[in-house]
């Protein structure tokens, strides 16, 4: 019941290759966060599970049955949309029971799954209105509500809450939370928010145009991210990449010449080895002059209270981004001295796969 | 020192002389328009009285009773003639060519472009072009003579009209389609309940243009209709004009009456016409 599997699903839009080829399993009750960058094809993916685009390759099964002949109405799927796509001249009543209604339900049990689902979202006050008298928040619940009134099996939200204010951000991301214990329904979530990802999902599936780069739980895809592209999508601030190469006896060779000694011992290869260093920004600390492997110039500093966030530029012209404490030391155009901390480190060779 | 007008000398000059200029120009435009409305309200001697009588006096309301009591000129059939028309012609406009604005710009199907390009085109052909053809057809049919061939062809669409509803049609959103339908609404309904009231405005102003544009079309109904009693007023007023020529009052009564439904129509939607085409089709 209500699990999504896809196989090898593709699509084209003209010849343009929009999907190409995923295979993705859903379980059951489980809440999968699509991330990926704009244009990845994180709404077409959904639509495509919605029914409302067709599938040009590959198999969507919903509850191991497979879709692509059935109407969006009969695959027990519901959909939030970003803009909420409420019906603009009906009320919120209305809203809600117009798909109750198109499935031929009395007018008595239509008004008492209304109801129902009113008070679980507490938006039993808005029922008479219409969307324009309603703030943005209010818009989305009754969305939510839309979605949730038919009873599906699988809930499929794209971008549900990027139009709200930060604050009203979190107390529906509590909300939605809240709802997938209690409904214990399949959801499927697209957002950008990495915040809104890594608190919500059981597993993430992390997009890059039209491919699967990586699914795992959001720890797995923070600390051991596949490759080179989830490493750098994946964690706010991002990470920071060093270009090394691998020294005569297994150590990293760091553009400033330094060197330093890989936590597993060696890195594997020849000698002279070109790859790439991922490192956490939390990784990386201001330390007293000649003990840091990298000096850098500041040239932002975001003091958030507890936490400070540098921007600094090296002298090979790297970007690097450190997460200190909140009262670091560091100003504007200081030259300060940056020391590595290679555990948890990741290694990416040119192609961007994983190596270490 | 007292306090003067703020407005300098020069502005009130100016504002002055473009009222003057801007009322000698609706002057002559209105002009028409009070000699047939105040001959409505003459007889024949007073029309043509040297000086000009710009008002009249007196008031005639005799030409209104003879114009609606003349057997020669059935003026209420036509009106009613005309109003059915019209409406018909409406009607018939609103729903095809929204329900073909909505596949052109709603719905994705292979061809549409093409299709919607072909439908353009026909604004490019004269109704001339096709006229022969057209009328030859229905003489066929056997319904030469009735107002079949006038509204008929509404129901199959108007390619100006599907042109400019198509605009707005593309203007509601995707998602609203796109959730009705994982309601369970089919296409028809999704047209029906969905997007129409969306786009009611434009929707009410084509079929404005529709009454409008019918209640003075003359050519089509010269072509089809032969018997009085079914002409509309654009026809009957003419062949009344032609046939007893030196009737002017009751001719500019009947005249004015023509023209004053459309004036009524115009001012009670004009708001409709300024804010409606301007704002856009969600609001
Ligand atoms: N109807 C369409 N016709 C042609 N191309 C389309 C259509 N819909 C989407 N695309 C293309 O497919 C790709 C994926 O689009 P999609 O909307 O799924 O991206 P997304 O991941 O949801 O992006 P965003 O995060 O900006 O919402 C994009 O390159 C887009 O231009
Ligand atoms: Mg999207």
């Amino acid at each position: 019941m209500g699990a999504v599997q896809l196989l090898g699903v593709q699509k084209f839009f003209g010849t343009m290759e929009v999907i190409k080829g995923i295979d993705l399993r859903v379980d059951d009750g489980e809440l999968v966060v699509f991330v990926g960058p704009s244009g990845c094809g994180k709404s077409t993916l959904l639509r495509m599970i919605a029914g409302l685009e067709d599938v040009d390759g590959g198999e969507v099964l919903i509850s191991g049955v497979e879709v692509s002949g059935l109407a969006p109405a009969k695959r027990g799927v519901a959909m939030v949309f970003q803009n909420y796509a409420l019906y603009p001249h009906m009320s919120a009543y209305d809203n809600l029971a117009y798909g109750l209604r198109r499935s031929g339900m009395a007018r008595a049990d239509v008004d008492s799954r209304v109801r129902e689902t009113a008070a679980l979202l507490q938006i039993t006050d808005l029922l008479p209105r219409r969307p324009k008298a309603m703030s943005g928040g209010q818009r989305q619940r009754v969305a939510i509500g839309r979605a949730i009134v038919r009873k599906p099996e699988v809930f499929l939200f794209d971008e549900p809450l990027s139009n709200l204010d930060a604050a009203l951000r979190v107390e529906m991301r509590s909300q939605i939370a809240r709802l997938h214990q209690e409904l214990k329904a399949t959801m499927i979530f697209v957002t950008h928010d990495q915040v809104e990802a890594m608190t919500l999902a059981d597993r993430i599936v992390v997009l890059n145009s039209g491919r699967v780069e990586q699914v795992g739980t959001p720890r797995e895809v923070y600390h051991n991210p596949a490759n080179l592209f989830v490493a750098s999508f994946i964690g706010s601030p991002a990470m920071n990449l060093l270009p090394i190469t691998r020294g005569e006896d297994g150590s990293i060779l760091l553009e400033s010449g330094e060197q330093m000694i890989w936590p597993g011992g060696k890195i594997d290869g020849p000698p002279g080895r070109a790859l790439t260093l991922g490192l956490r920004p939390d990784r990386l600390s201001l330390v007293g002059s000649d003990q840091g492997q990298i000096s850098g110039t500041v040239h932002l500093a975001e003091h958030l209270g507890d936490e400070t966030i540098l921007h600094v530029q090296t002298a090979a012209g790297r970007a690097l981004t450190l997460k200190c404490d909140g009262d670091a030391p560091a100003r504007l155009g200081d030259l300060v001295q940056i020391g590595l901390d290679l555990t948890g480190a990741c290694l990416f060779d040119p192609d961007g796969r994983r190596v270490q | 020192m007292k306090k003067t007008s703020r407005i300098a000398p020069a502005r009130v000059a100016q504002t002055l002389v473009y009222h003057a200029v801007m009322l000698a120009i609706s002057a002559v435009f209105l002009l028409p328009f009070y000699w047939m409305a105040i001959s409505a309200f003459k007889n024949n001697a007073e029309i043509f009285a040297n000086p000009v009588l710009w008002f009249p006096d007196p008031i005639r309301l005799e030409n209104l009773t003879a114009l609606l009591t003349r057997d020669d000129f059935p003026f209420l059939r036509q009106f009613a003639n005309s109003v059915f028309y019209a409406l018909s012609v409406a009607c018939a406009v609103c729903f095809s060519c929204s329900l073909a604005a909505y596949s052109f710009g709603c719905l994705r199907w292979r061809g549409r472009n093409l299709v919607f390009g072909l439908t353009v085109c026909a604004l490019l052909l004269p109704g001339i072009v096709t006229f022969l053809p057209v009328y030859l057809g229905w003489t066929k049919l056997g319904l030469n003579g009735t107002y079949w061939p006038l509204i008929a062809p509404f129901f199959f669409g108007d390619a100006f009209f599907i042109f400019m509803l198509r605009q707005f049609f593309l203007g509601v959103p995707r998602e609203l389609m796109d959730a009705a339908r994982l309601d369970g609404a089919s296409e028809f309904r999704i047209w029906w309940q969905i997007v129409l009231p969306q786009v009611r405005t434009p929707l009410i102003i084509v079929g404005l243009f529709a009454i409008v544009y019918t209640w003075n079309e003359f050519f089509g109904p010269l072509i089809y209709l032969q018997d009085r009693d079914e002409f509309p007023l654009s026809l009957g007023l003419f062949t009344f004009q032609a046939a007893r020529a030196r009737e002017w009052s009751i001719s500019m009564t009947g005249a004015l009456l023509t023209a004053l439904p459309m004036v009524v129509l115009f001012l009670v939607t004009q708001r409709l016409f300024r804010q409606g085409l301007a704002s856009s089709t969600l609001k």
